[in-house]
Order: C-alpha cells, then structure tokens, then sequence
C-alpha cells in the first residue's frame, strides 16, 4: 500500500471497506453482514441496528485537501470520527501514516491525535474559561510543552489566522468567525499533518464563511498540510477540496475531483446536487473539446491552425473570453504545441447548461 | 398479632445495637466527638479573638471587592446591629457551628459528588441514600447522636453536617456529569489522558454548579441552628430554644433577626463568588 515512491503521493490515511453500525446488536449484525452482506434496510429491520457508514473506502494523500459531501444523516460526520477512533469501526480497516490505528493502545491513540491528527469542530468549543491564546496552546498544554514554547507557537499560529491582536481575549468577546479561526489555529499549533475538519464554518454566514474557505486553502496549502473537510454545501467542497466523495445514506456514492463530479455525476442523486453549480471555472478546456477530426469532417473548410488557442487547462470562463475576442466559432486547445482537439461555441455552451460532454457533436 | 410481634422485635434490636455501639464504640466516639469540639473551638476563638468592629470591617470589605460598596456597607452595618442587639457572642458561635459544618460537609461532599459523577451506579445508589436523609425527620437522627455524642456542640456539629452533605454531593455530581459533549470530543481529539480530562476539562465546567452545592450547603447549614440549639450547640439557636421555653418573645425575635443576616450576608457571599465564577467563563 505504501509503495509509492512519490512523496507528494504518499497515503496518509487509508480506510478499508471501513462499516460502523450503531445498536446493541451490532456485532450480530457485522457477522451477518459480512456472511450473508445484508442491505442496510435489512439490518435495521433483523438487528434494529443503524447503519452509520457502510463500506467506505477512501484514501487521502499527502498535501491533499479531501471533502466529504453529504447531507445530515448521512453519515460524514460519523466517517471523519472513524478517522481518529473517536467512533470504533464495527468493521474494516483504517491505517493513518502507516499505522493500523485499531491496533494502537490507549498511550499511542492519544499520541497520534495529539501529534498527528488535529480537528476543528462546527462548534468550535473554544474553552470559555481560558484566552484566546491559552484556547491555541491548548493543544500543546496537554502534550506537556512549557507555558513559554507553547505561547509562542500558539501566537504564531494566531498570527496566521489574522488574530495577532487578539491573544488575551476570552472567546465570548470574538465573532463567530473569529472563533472558529481561533479553532483553526489551536489545530495548527499542534502541527499534525493531517486536519479533521468537521463542517467548520457551516454556522457561519455566507461571506465571512467564503474568506475563510479561501483562507483555510491557501493556510493548508502553504503550511503543506492534509485535510479531510466535511460539508453539506457542495459549493464548499468544490472551492476547497482537491477531490471530493460524495455520501449518501452512509454509503460513499462517487469520489473525484470537482470537475469529475460536476462533468460525471454517477448516479440521478448526485445530479440533482451538481445541477446548481455554475461550471465556468470547473470544467476545463480538455473535457469541453472534441476531437481534431470530427471538427475537420464538419467545416472541411476551416483551418484548424489558424483558430485562437487555448491550453488543455482553461476553463470554461477563459473559452467563453477567447470566443468573445474573434469572429471564429472554434477554439483550439493546444497542448505541447501539438493541437489536441477543438471547443466550439455550441460545446461551450453545452457544458455552461450542464449537458455531459460526450452529447456534444461538433457543429 | 403477628406484626406487632415484628415490630417490638425490631425495637428491641434496635435498642440492643445501639447500647451495643455505645458500649463497644464508646473510644470511637469519644474520639469523634473530641475532633469536633476542637475543630470548633479552634473556628470559634478565631472569630471571637478579634472584637466585633474588626469582623464586621472585614466582612465589609470582602463584599465591597465581591458585589459592591453598598452591599459592603449593608453588610458592616447589619453585623454591628447583632452586637448592640448584645447577641455578638451568639451570632459568633452560631456562625463558628455553621462555618464548620459546612465546609466538613463540603470535604466529604464535593469528592463523594466527583466520584458519583462519573460513577453512574453510584449516583443512582447515593440518590437513594440522600432522598432519605434528606427527608428524614432531623429529631430521629438526633436522638442517636446524642445517645452516642452527648449533649454537645459534636452533636449539633454532626446533625447539621447530615443536612449539609446532600446539596454538596449532588450539585458536584450534576456539575461532572453536565461538561458539554462537544468539549468532551474535543478533549478526546486533543489526545488528553483521563486525569488531563477531568482536570482541563470536565472540573472548570463543574465549577459554577459545585459553587451552587456550597451556597446551598451553607443554607441547608443555616436551617439546622435552631435545632442545633436543642442539641447543645450553645449560640442563637439555644438563644431562640430557651426563648422560646421561657415565652420570650423579643428574645427569640432579636436571635431570629441575627439568623436572618447571618444567613444572608453568607448567601449573598457565596452567589457572588459563584456568579463570578460563571462571568469570567462566559
């Protein structure tokens, strides 16, 4: 499993066909799942047992920002909790930088969420009787780091998250955002290499949850950090996460990366939530264009190499802006200097209304 | 026929151990009853050392930096009325039994509490036991103490000690029990040991409800003091007890008066100290 060699490759935390059922009876229910492979309807009805997660296999990679989608109920909240045993798999395997974190005992888990796996919760919990900065040591308090060592890299972690001004506050004097930035930054300052983040900024309002989104990329990015986001609003994942799973009913329906999901949705459920979601800056050039061929068939006439070019990566923001500046109907992308295929006009907007690509014939 | 057999039986066990646990456990209680009066002298002379003004300045004080300068003032000027009501030496013994018994009730109840809070078997068990001492008649218990203790300040010590455990034990328990869940899961997240949990954790959130047990226990304290006088406890309870014997109204109205302040100088004390407790958390 850990043979890439790539370190920007690398598996941080891997889960294999991980199940959690909730109920007294859970373990019967396991044992006839893994038997029998009972739906979850069935296990509700035989067991009385709810199906938190059923079957969940993911892998986040190092330096990776991976959303969890779904609606409450759902079961993501559940997922990102197996990812630290805050919640015992009833079944499957969870390994997180190599380690089987089933197998570690009591010592090494609280290790391993103390140096390794930070979380931000929707409710913040900031502890009220403490200050700002007391709040983002808080962390490095329980690893035993001294009071001088921990405050300063609690007050450089508030620096990132833009509260240097703040440090001797208590919690009730900041606004909501400024809380949960505060959360933010008590994860940071235990430096894990990996960040849970649990729908933080769903109780926020519309754009101080957009700043800190973009804030909460650029943060994780530079700092080289992975995060595994969950969320409700599929907005939100698209403007944060590198891919994407998308939950339903505890069963993941479709993992890609945003361009995948919007262009590919696997099932109806999933193209109902994408049927929103604006596409100009998610689709990108190579999944809009046809090939060379069925263009040439079509205007036998026109000359490929003499339309305005574009890279494989443009969107289709960029497309739209090329088509506006000629009188041509076509754009070619261009990768390599070697022309890979063409992005006419009625393509374009074809995949602006939402229409998968393989419909579009060239016009 | 047959059930009245039961009970004389009963009386008659009942009887035979406790003149049992009075022969065989008389060191024990000679013993208790020694560490009680010495733990009461010890507070009385400390309040009765210094001359009233001193204490009435000093309780001043403390309430003017704790609620505010009037309450300072209202609360000098009550306490140097109980001394030209020449009950002074009342009021202070009074509060010496009071001071006590309450915080012996706290030393057992707020760690008996911090184990029933996380213990919920014991919880249920200590439920069971508190609601009957709670209800118990206070005369039924008093007859054995005194049977074993004696006619002393140890008797009434003990008798308003049993009343004052009960709020201690319960409010510590319910304060343990109320940490947040999301302050729980972030404890667990952080990687905190148990002992960081209760400490970091679960003891800062207890503490408004564990301060409500003492404001509590102090007045539960307070509503013993008349009975604590028939008991031997000396003070404004046997002021009022021998007034009442002798039909002397305005005694017993003067002594009732230096209660009434004495109970709300303590109340008004300890709310403000648990306020403030909950002020700077929120």
């Amino acid at each position: 499993m850990n043979t890439v060699t790539d370190p920007s490759n690398e598996i941080l935390v891997d889960c294999k066909s991980v199940w959690k059922i909730f109920g007294s009876r859970a373990p019967a229910a396991v044992k006839a799942i893994s038997e029998r492979g009972l739906s979850k309807k069935q296990v509700l009805d035989e067991f009385n047992c709810v199906v938190g997660v059923a079957d969940a296999s993911l892998q986040v990679r190092r330096g990776e920002i991976f959303c969890v989608m779904g609606l409450s109920g759902s079961g993501k909240s559940t997922l990102i909790r197996l990812l630290n045993r805050l919640i015992e798999p009833s079944m499957g395997g969870i390994v997180v930088k190599g380690r089987d974190i089933a197998k570690l005992n009591a010592a090494q888990l609280r290790d391993m969420r103390a140096r390794h796996i930070g979380m931000v919760f929707q409710s913040v919990a900031l502890l009220p009787h403490r200050t700002v900065l007391e709040n983002a040591a808080f962390g490095l308090e329980v690893r035993g780091v001294g009071k001088e060592e921990r405050h300063q890299t609690a007050r450089a972690a508030l620096d990132k998250v833009g509260l240097t001004d703040w440090t001797s506050r208590y919690p009730s004097e900041l606004s909501g955002g400024m809380q949960q930035r505060v959360g933010l930054a008590r994860a940071l300052a235990a430096d894990p290499e990996i960040i849970l983040m649990d729908e933080p900024f769903s109780a926020l309002d519309p754009l101080i949850r957009r700043q800190l989104q973009d804030e909460f990329r650029q943060l994780t990015k530079s700092l080289g950090k992975s995060a595994v986001f969950i969320t409700h609003d599929l907005e939100e994942a698209i403007r944060i996460g590198d891919r994407i799973v998308i939950m339903k009913d505890g069963v993941i329906v479709q993992v890609g990366t945003a361009e995948d999901i919007v262009t590919n949705p696997a099932d109806d459920y999933v193209s109902d939530f994408v049927a929103g979601i604006s596409r100009i800056h998610l689709v990108k050039a190579h999944t809009v264009m046809r090939p060379v061929a069925e263009y040439s068939a079509a205007h036998p006439h026109v000359d490929v190499g003499s339309l305005l070019r574009a890279s494989p990566e443009a969107d289709i923001g960029n497309l739209i802006d090329l088509t506006m500046q000629s009188d041509r109907d076509a754009i070619a992308v261009v990768d390599n200097d070697a022309i890979v295929g063409v992005v006419t006009t009625r393509g374009l907007l074809r995949s602006v209304a939402g229409h998968p690509a393989s419909q579009a014939t060239a016009a | 026929m047959d059930i009245s057999v039961i009970a004389d039986t009963f009386d008659v066990w009942t009887d035979d151990a406790l003149s049992w646990i009075s022969d065989h456990g008389e060191w024990l209680f000679e013993f208790v009853r020694m560490v009680l009066e010495t733990t009461y002298d010890g507070v009385l002379w400390l309040l009765q050392v210094p001359p009233f003004y001193v204490i009435a300045v000093l309780a001043a004080l403390i309430a003017w930096r704790q609620i505010n300068l009037l309450a300072g003032v209202a609360i000098g000027v009550a306490l140097a009325f109980c001394s030209f009501m020449g009950l002074w030496e009342e009021t202070m013994s009074t509060l010496a039994l009071v001071i006590t018994a309450t915080v012996l009730a706290l030393l057992v109840g707020i760690p008996v509490g911090i184990v029933a809070g996380f213990v919920r078997t014991f919880d249920r068990f200590l439920d069971a036991v508190l609601d009957l001492v709670q209800t118990l008649p206070p005369y039924i218990y008093l007859l054995p103490a005194i049977a074993l203790l004696g006619y002393s300040p140890a008797t009434a010590l003990v008798a308003t000690f049993i009343v004052a455990v009960p709020p201690a034990v319960r409010l510590t328990s319910l304060g343990i029990r109320m940490t947040p869940n999301e302050f729980i899961e972030l404890g667990q997240a952080s990687g905190l040991t148990p002992w960081q949990m209760f400490t970091k954790i679960r003891m800062p959130f207890a503490v408004p409800s564990v301060m409500a047990g003492i404001n509590q226990s102090l007045m539960m304290a307070f509503g013993m003091v008349v009975i604590a006088g028939i008991v031997g406890s000396g003070g404004l309870g046997a002021t009022i007890y021998g007034a009442i014997r002798t039909l002397d109204i305005a005694v017993s109205i003067n002594a009732a008066i230096a209660i009434v302040i004495l109970t709300m100088i303590l109340d008004r004390l300890t709310q403000s100290a648990g306020r403030r407790e909950r002020e700077t958390g929120r």
